[in-house]
């Protein structure tokens, strides 16, 4: 008597007919995951559907436009812009962002799908670049958790293909897809919040 | 029609309008003061500029005023439109309120609202005076102005840790 979903027996913990559903579910993950070696593919898998989102904030974007024309051929690496954000993964910060800009970068990596990675594109995105010590420029990393740089001023085409190849190394390295399929959060990154609100939206 | 000589038709036309009518390089100059710049304007768009490509203004702290200037041309008269008109008004630092050109160009509706942003230009009678790319509380600060300071930076300010 008094075996109970709610996990009060010890004993029976992780079986899934008497213990905690909560405990049982991770353990299936784990040995998917883990032991059968599934999350090796899951990476493998997410490095070949990147999707990026197009979010030309400045003229770096002319070199992104540049990187998916035939002659460097990014598609060839599994990654496609694409327009919606809610069909996308991935994304990368083209040069400068103003305050106003900030909001809908956010508002836009709010809406992309798990797992979600981001490249910065430019010395702009870095530390404000030509802009830098301005009234109205903001930097990326105070938005939005980057996990690859890129310097340049604009970074040429091959730059952005290299970069494109080193998040997917990352992405197998650090197993960041099946992490976040084990976890429901990325371990590797703190996410940022806005220390204030970058185009006063809050306000009324 | 040489440049002189389009110096020399504004300053008939404009008489004792304009305040000052100078022969720059490349352009016209005008200057009058406020309360005569619609009808300067107005002269002006009859001579045939038709259209205003931009609208700028430039602080002078030391004298205590705001110069604010529109650049004027034309698309439809073609000899015209190898020139330019710069219409220029002098508005006191502390209180820049001006009349719109709306009514008479159309074209200045969004420069004005930029006008009104950085540098905090009142246009009286304008449509829809509100900021046009900045903030709010940004435009309130009149970031343009010589004497807004921007906040220094250093290098290494704010670096995600794992990159110190
Ligand atoms: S890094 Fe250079 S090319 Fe890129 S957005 Fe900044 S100024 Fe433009």
């Amino acid at each position: 008597m008094g075996v109970g979903v709610g996990g009060a027996c010890a004993k029976g913990e992780g079986k899934v007919y008497a213990g905690n559903l909560n405990v049982a579910a991770k353990r299936a993950r784990d040995i998917i995951l883990g032991k059968l070696k599934l999350g090796e593919v899951v990476d493998w898998a997410t490095t070949f559907s990147l999707w990026p989102v197009h979010l030309v904030t400045s003229c770096c974007g002319a070199e992104f436009a540049a990187t998916w024309s035939p002659r460097f051929d990014a598609e060839q690496y599994g990654a496609l812009p694409w327009i919606s954000p809610r069909q996308t993964n991935f994304i990368i910060i083209e040069g400068t962002v103003t305050r106003k800009m900030a909001c809908a970068l956010r508002i836009t990596y709010e809406q992309m799908a798990h797992p979600k990675f981001v490249i910065a594109m430019g010395a702009c995105a870095l530390d404000g670049g030509l802009f830098y010590n301005s009234y109205n420029v903001v930097k990326p990393w105070e938005i939005v958790p980057v996990d690859v740089y890129i310097a340049g001023c604009p970074p040429p085409p091959e730059a952005l293909a290299r970069a494109i190849l080193d998040l997917r190394k990352k992405i197998r390295e650090k197993k960041m897809a099946s992490n976040w399929l084990r976890e429901g959060w990325r371990g590797d990154v703190e996410y940022p919040m806005p220390k204030e609100d970058p185009c006063k939206w809050w306000q009324p | 029609m040489s440049l002189p000589e389009l110096g020399e038709e504004i300053r008939v036309r404009l008489g004792v309008l304009a305040r000052e009518v100078k022969v720059a390089k490349g352009f016209v100059e005008v200057v009058t003061g406020r309360e005569t710049l619609r009808e300067v304007a107005k002269t002006l768009k009859e001579m045939g500029f038709d259209h205003v490509k931009s609208v700028t203004a430039v602080d002078y702290p030391k004298e205590g005023k705001i110069r604010v200037t529109y650049h004027a041309s034309s698309f439809l008269n073609e000899e015209l439109s190898r020139f330019m008109v710069g219409l220029s008004v002098d508005l006191p630092r502390d209180k820049p309120v001006v009349e719109t050109l709306y009514p008479i160009w159309n074209s200045v509706e969004f420069m004005e609202r930029e006008v009104y942003e950085f540098f905090g230009v009142i246009f009286e009678g304008h449509p829809d005076l509100r900021p046009l790319l900045l903030a709010p509380d940004l435009a309130e600060k009149k970031v343009m102005r010589k004497d807004f300071v921007v906040r220094e930076e250093s290098i290494y300010e704010g670096v995600p840790h794992e990159y110190k």
